[in-house]
C-alpha cells in the first residue's frame, strides 16, 4: 500500500508495529521480509519515486577536514535509494575483519563472519547475484578460461566478486511492497526527530515533515532507523530535545567513527607476455557475473600490521592516467547516467564514463580498494546551516590516518614483489606512493561508502548499537545499513548491509511474536 | 661503451667484483656471459625504451654501479653459490631475479618494483645497447 504524505490531512497519526525510515536497499530489504506477516509495518521515504532536487537538497551538508565528494551526489533520496544509481559490486567481508587486531585501534565486530553467512546466503538472490560463491576456485570450474594469476596465496590472493545487474531496487521491489496490504509505505514523509519518551528509555514517536509544511507523526513498537550513516547519525544528533547530544549518545560516539573504503588508483601492472589470460580479473559492465581482484592474506596483515585491501585490474592503454573514482565520476557524469538508465539505456551512453578494456591489453592500472581504519576523529556533525525542513544540515569531518597511509603503501609494495616473484609481471608505483612524506595526493578518493557512524559494539561505551542493531539504552529503537560496521573491510557494503538488515528482520520478528 | 671496449674490461670486472678463478670463468655458463646479463627478461615487459630508461635511471640511483664493470661483478657476487661450485648447477639469472622478490631484495626505479639484479641488468643494457 502506498500513499504519497503530502495528501495526508496535516497532524496525521500514522501507526503500526513496525516503522522502518528509509526505503533504500537496508530498508527495502526489511519491509520485503514483512510482506504477509501478520505485522502492520509501516517504510516511511522522504522522497518519491523519482529523482527530485528539492528532496536531494536536504542531503546537501558541508565537508570539512579532507576533501569529499559533494553530500547530496553521493547519496540518492527517492525510493530505492542509492541503488538507483549503484555500480553493483558484491563481495563478502572476510574473517579477520570481524576479529579484534591489536594493531587496528578499535577494531573487531561483536559477531562473527560465521553468523553472518547465513544472511549472506538470503541477501544473494534480493540483489540479484549467483550462488554464494566466492572462491575463484569455484568460478575457474564454471569457466576454465578464467585463471588466476599464479600468486602465493599466502601472500596475495583471488577475491572474488559477484556483480549485481545492478538491481535497482526502486524499480525492482515498488510493486511487491506496493501490493503488500501489511506494508504501508509513505512517500515524501521526511522524518525530522526521534521523540523519546521522558526517561529516554524508548521512542514514542516520529515528527514527519513534508515539504509543502505539513507534519505528521508515526508511532510503532519498534523503529528502525535505515538512512544511510550519514543521514543515521544526523537524524539521531538532531533528535535532541530530551538529551542536548542526541539520542544513543551518551558516550559521544554518535556521528563518530565516519569510514570510507580509499579507492584511487597506486600503480599499474605490466603483465608479462607468458603471463595467463587476466580475464578472470576482467568487468564489463551489465555483463560479467564475477570477476577477481587481488587481495592482502590476512597473515600478511598481521605480520606487517596494515589494514585490508584489495586492487583491481583497470586494462589501461599506455601512458593514460588513472582517474580516482572522485575524479572521472563527477556529479554531473552521474546525472548523465541516472537519466540514460532511466531511458532504458536508449542510445550512447553518456560521455566520460569507463570505455571497455581494449582487447589483449598487458597494462592494467591497480586500483586500490583499501579498508579505512576506524578513526573517532573522522565524524559527521550538525551543521549551523538549516534545510528546508528546518532540519540542521550534516558536516562531514573525513579523517585518515597514518596507519591508512602506510597500509597503502605497503600494500602495494607487497603487489609489487609478490607480482614480481611470480613472473606475473611487474608493478609501478604512482609518483605519490613512492614519497615517504605521509601525506595524500589531490587525487585522495572514496568509494562512496559510508560507514560506521552508530557503530555496533557490546559496551555501550565503546559502540551506538549493540550486537542486534539495537541502540544502547533505547528498548524500541534499532539501525539498519552500513552505519553499525564497527570496521568495513575492504568490500563494497551494500551485500554485507543487506545481509545485516536480514538478520535484524529475523530478530525483530522473535521480539514481537 | 661497446661490447669491444667492454671486453677490454672484463678482466678488471672480475677483479672489481673480488672473483675468483672460477668466478672469472662467467663467459663459460651461457646464462652469464655478457649477452645474457645485458638482456633482462624484463625486455619481453617493459620494451627496450623503458628498460633502457630504468637503466639509465639505476646509475644516477647507484652512482658506484655506473660502469660495465661494477655491474658485472655486482651480478655476479650476489650470486649465492661458492665459486667453487661448478657454474652449471647454480642459479640462473631468472632464479636470481625470483629470489630478490622472494627475499625482499627490490629497488624501485622510477617506480617499478624491481629485483636488484633486473635493475642492474637494465643498467648493463642501457650501457651496452646505446
Amino acid at each position: 500500500m502506498h500513499i504519497d504524505a503530502r495528501t495526508l490531512p496535516n497532524g496525521s497519526v500514522l501507526e503500526a508495529d513496525l516503522c522502518i525510515v528509509g526505503a533504500g536497499a537496508a530498508g527495502i530489504s526489511m519491509a520485503l521480509e514483512w510482506i504477509g506477516s501478520r505485522h502492520k509495518v509501516l517504510l516511511l521515504e522522504g522522497g518519491g519515486f523519482e529523482y527530485e532536487p528539492a528532496m536531494q537538497d536536504l542531503y546537501r551538508g558541508e565537508i570539512v577536514g579532507l576533501p569529499y565528494y559533494p553530500l547530496q551526489a553521493a547519496r540518492l533520496h527517492y525510493f530505492g535509494g542509492t541503488t538507483g544509481h549503484w555500480a553493483g559490486f558484491c563481495s563478502t567481508l572476510d574473517p579477520i575483519d570481524f576479529e579484534k587486531r591489536e594493531w587496528v585501534p578499535h577494531s573487531g565486530w561483536p559477531i562473527r563472519r560465521e553468523e553472518l553467512d547465513p544472511f549472506y546466503v538470503r541477501a544473494q538472490p534480493l540483489l540479484e547475484l549467483g550462488p554464494y560463491e566466492y572462491a575463484a576456485a569455484d568460478w575457474q570450474r564454471r569457466d576454465p578460461t578464467l585463471v588466476p594469476l599464479p600468486l602465493d596465496p599466502r601472500v596475495v590472493w583471488t577475491k572474488m566478486w559477484q556483480f549485481s545487474p545492478p538491481t535497482r531496487f526502486g524499480s525492482r521491489y515498488r510493486d511487491p511492497v506496493v501490493a503488500a496490504p501489511n506494508v504501508h509505505l509513505y512517500t515524501h514523509a521526511n522524518v525530522c526527530e526521534l521523540e523519546a519518551n521522558d526517561s529516554v528509555t524508548s521512542i514514542q514517536g516520529l515528527r514527519v515533515r513534508t515539504l509543502d509544511g505539513k507534519e505528521h507523526r508515526a508511532r510503532a513498537q519498534y523503529y528502525v532507523l535505515a538512512c544511510c550513516s550519514i543521514q543515521n547519525a544526523r537524524l539521531l544528533l538532531a533528535s535532541n530535545r530530551r538529551t542536548p547530544a542526541g539520542l544513543g549518545n551518551e558516550h559521544d560516539l554518535v556521528g563518530r567513527f565516519f569510514m570510507e573504503h580509499i579507492e584511487m588508483p597506486g600503480g599499474q601492472l605490466a603483465l608479462a607476455p607468458d603471463a595467463a589470460d587476466p580475464k578472470m580479473y576482467g568487468m564489463e559492465f551489465g555483463v560479467t557475473k564475477a570477476r577477481g581482484e587481488l587481495a592482502l592474506n590476512g597473515a600478511v596483515q598481521r605480520e606487517r600490521r596494515i589494514l585490508n585491501g584489495t586492487v583491481s585490474l583497470e586494462a589501461a592503454a599506455p601512458g593514460e592516467e588513472a582517474k580516482s573514482n572522485f575524479q572521472w565520476a563527477t556529479p554531473e557524469l552521474l546525472a548523465a547516467f541516472r537519466e540514460w538508465e532511466a531511458h532504458g539505456r536508449a542510445g550512447p551512453p553518456p560521455a566520460g564514463l569507463p570505455e571497455p578494456p581494449p582487447p589483449g591489453s598487458r597494462l592494467f592500472h591497480l586500483l586500490a580498494r583499501q579498508e579505512q581504519a576506524p578513526n573517532p576523529d573522522s565524524r559527521v556533525l550538525l551543521g549551523t546551516e538549516r534545510d528546508a525542513l528546518d532540519m540542521p544540515r550534516a558536516k562531514l569531518d573525513w579523517r585518515l590516518t597514518q596507519l591508512d597511509w602506510r597500509s597503502f603503501h605497503v600494500f602495494y609494495e607487497v603487489l609489487g614483489r609478490e607480482l614480481g616473484r611470480s613472473g606475473a609481471g611487474r608493478v609501478q608505483l604512482l609518483d605519490w606512493v613512492r614519497r615517504e612524506d605521509g601525506t595524500w595526493p589531490s587525487t585522495l578518493s572514496g568509494g562512496w561508502h559510508h560507514l560506521g557512524t552508530t557503530r555496533m559494539h557490546e559496551n555501550p561505551r565503546f559502540g551506538v548499537v549493540d550486537a542486534t542493531c539495537r541502540v544502547h539504552g533505547l528498548g524500541n529503537l534499532y539501525v539498519a545499513g552500513a552505519s553499525v560496521y564497527p570496521t568495513g573491510g575492504a568490500v563494497n557494503p551494500t551485500l554485507t548491509l543487506v545481509a545485516l538488515s536480514l538478520r535484524l528482520s529475523d530478530h525483530l520478528k522473535r521480539t514481537l511474536a | 661503451m661497446n661490447r669491444r671496449q667492454f671486453l677490454g674490461l672484463s678482466a678488471t670486472s672480475a677483479l672489481f667484483a673480488g672473483l675468483t678463478g672460477s668466478a672469472c670463468g662467467a663467459g663459460t655458463h651461457a646464462a652469464f656471459d655478457l649477452d645474457a646479463l645485458a638482456r633482462p627478461d624484463l625486455l619481453s615487459i617493459l620494451g627496450p625504451d623503458v628498460v633502457r630508461a630504468i637503466g639509465l635511471h639505476y646509475r644516477r640511483l647507484v652512482p658506484g654501479e655506473n660502469q660495465v664493470p661494477a655491474l658485472h661483478g655486482a651480478i655476479l657476487a650476489t650470486r649465492p653459490w661458492p665459486s667453487r661450485v661448478p657454474w652449471p648447477v647454480g642459479p640462473s639469472i631468472a632464479d636470481m631475479v625470483h629470489d630478490d622478490f622472494a627475499a625482499g631484495r627490490t629497488i624501485v626505479v622510477q617506480g617499478w618494483v624491481l629485483s636488484v639484479t633486473e635493475a642492474r641488468q637494465s643498467a648493463l643494457f642501457s650501457l651496452l645497447s646505446a
